[in-house]
């Protein structure tokens, strides 16, 4: 009785009766413009911390191969400006797009507008509150020192209520879906938002509010870290890549029964990987055996994706000219492909021996979080953007220059750094060789490193000013766009006033 | 100690439970029957099938 009456609550809130008996669906420009404002603020206040990650990214790497730059301060000093990096660009960028295009696709999947959007955006006001203050902490020298969480412990509950509100107003969307069936996006899209309270609130109780002790510290530590990865950003980028690839070119996913395949095996492996990162520690040597061959078989959902998507794509090949979300997205998608299939590889005994504890798994990281989820996001954005705010972006040279900006960046970043890293194991490995011989081996690649940031850097600030760009046509009376972005209609009479 | 316990019961019970549910309920409920149908959710009278979107760099400018 109590769910069909808090049902019933939730449907008031609708802007008009939605659902399958009436008939009535809600219009996609409908759908977009109730989006406007929550997710509008997600994507901006995600490029700032984008703007503000890449420049300590920066700094991070020329005090790797210049170590006396502004050394001076304690504040800026590697470990604050590296720390600092990670956690702008995964919780400020990574995530907050993320929840920006996951509110915004399950509206669209589940046809619905999306109600009572005001407490998105204070969940959004909130989420930044609680980072800025964890990223100042950082600085001050208040890092907890686990590697992902080093938010210090008095700004992360700030995070995480945000957050749970957020999750929560995905579910009541899904509650009020008009489409009985669901998309295998919706699937990707419910369990991340299901999983990352489970894995975040976890690892805080158990290493920060009462720490557990000794090396079980370190394995949930890995198991939350690779799980951030795996139960976080691949779900959110997967749904993205489920939806628009055969948006844009106009075609259904080649096999729907190999996209459940592929999410359910990921449900199943995926959450096992965590304690590769730990292969030669001090632990229970089963609980690293489970944790390889759960990698290995990760191979299935990957080689899932990977199929499917290329055949939804073969012959369209040609859409890749003329879309750049398409563009991004195919990127992202091929990177994730490569990106897994280096991790199986960097998993095993015998690979990880060579390649743990060097720039190989710097570079591993960066395919994985730039070159697949990133790149997903961006490309995400190219669609959406223009679809909430009714206006076309303002220019192609512009998007020519942040895509290959971020295609070649992330290209020369990822290929020199895993051959360099290997090398590097290889020479650490060897007796003979000086450990002080192995630094100067890295030299030039780290040099390498910092040309291929300052490509991601003119990327980032391309595609800032542009969507700054964007904004301000928002200023300029409404014209109808001459581009097929709104190919559903105008946004109805009833909602726009 | 009492709170690590509870969670990790919580999650060894909770997580396996809660997906085993969610297969029943998909099951039940036809999800993973009329596959075909399922694909067909991103498109709808509006943007159908066979309508590329986004098509806006190159030549489809101006």
């Amino acid at each position: 009785m109590n769910s069909t009456t808090a049902s019933k609550a939730l449907k008031a809130l609708l802007p008009g009766d939605f659902s399958n008996e009436t008939g009535r669906r809600a219009h996609l420009a409908e759908i977009d413009a109730s989006c406007r404002v929550p997710v509008l603020f997600f994507f901006l206040s995600g490029l700032l911390w984008l703007l503000i990650g890449t420049l300590f990214a920066l700094l991070a790497s020329i005090k790797l191969h210049t170590p006396e730059f502004l050394a001076g301060q304690e504040w800026l000093t590697f470990g604050r400006v590296r720390t600092v990096h990670l956690n702008t660009v995964v919780y400020g960028f990574a995530s907050q797009t993320a929840i920006a295009v996951a509110i915004w696709l399950m509206c669209r999947l589940c046809r619905v507008p999306l109600i009572a959007s005001g407490v998105i955006t204070v969940a959004n006001l909130f989420y930044n509150i609680g980072l800025t203050v964890g990223i100042i902490g950082i600085f001050a020298g208040d890092s907890t020192g686990i590697e992902w969480l080093e938010i210090p412990k008095y700004a992360t509950p700030i995070i995480f209520v945000s957050y749970a509100l957020i999750a929560v107003w995905m579910i009541i969307i899904f509650r009020l879906r008009t489409e009985r069936h669901l998309y295998v996006s919706q699937w990707y899209l419910l369990a991340a938002v299901l999983w990352f309270p489970w894995i975040y609130g976890t690892a805080q109780v158990m290493l920060l509010v009462e720490p557990v002790r000794g090396v079980v510290q370190a394995a949930i530590n890995w198991w939350f870290a690779h799980n951030v990865l795996g139960l976080w950003f691949t779900p959110i980028g997967l749904a993205a890549i489920y939806y628009f690839i055969p948006k844009v070119i106009g075609r259904p996913i080649h096999s729907y029964y190999l996209s459940v395949l592929g999410f359910w095996s990921l449900a199943l492996f995926y959450n096992w990987n965590g304690m590769h990162h730990l292969v030669g520690g001090p632990l229970p040597a089963w609980m690293i055996t489970v944790s390889i061959v759960a990698s290995v078989m990760m191979l299935i959902p990957v080689f899932a994706v990977a199929i499917n998507h290329h055949f939804t794509l073969v012959g369209h090949f040609g859409k890749l000219k003329h879309s750049p979300t398409l563009r991004f997205i195919v990127f992202g998608a091929v990177s994730y492909t490569l990106t897994s299939l280096q991790g199986v590889l960097s998993a095993l005994r015998s690979f990880s021996e060579v390649s743990h504890f060097t720039h190989h798994t710097v570079a591993h990281a960066h395919l994985g979080m730039y070159a697949f989820f990133g790149m997903v996001m961006f490309g995400s954005m190219y669609y959406i953007l223009p679809r909430i705010t009714q206006r076309e972006w303002p220019s192609n040279r512009l998007i020519s220059v942040h895509f290959w900006a971020s295609a070649l960046g992330i290209i020369l970043y990822v290929v020199p750094l895993s051959l360099a890293g290997f090398q590097q194991g290889r020479l650490m490995n060897n007796a003979a060789v000086k450990f002080l011989d192995v630094v100067q081996f890295t030299l030039p690649w780290l040099q390498l490193r910092t040309l291929a940031g300052c490509l991601l850097a003119l990327a980032h600030l391309a595609f800032v000013v542009h969507v700054g760009w964007l904004l301000l046509r928002m200023l300029e009376p409404y014209r109808k766009p001459v581009l097929n972005i709104l190919t559903g209609g105008e946004i109805p009479a009833t909602t726009e006033k | 100690m009492p709170v690590i316990s509870l969670i990790l019961l919580g999650s060894v019970l909770l997580l396996p439970a809660a997906a085993l549910l969610s297969l029943r309920w998909a099951t039940r409920s036809g999800q993973f029957t009329l596959m075909n149908r399922a694909a067909l959710l991103p498109f709808d009278d509006e943007e159908p099938i066979g309508q590329a979107t986004d098509q806006i760099l190159g030549d489809n400018r101006r």
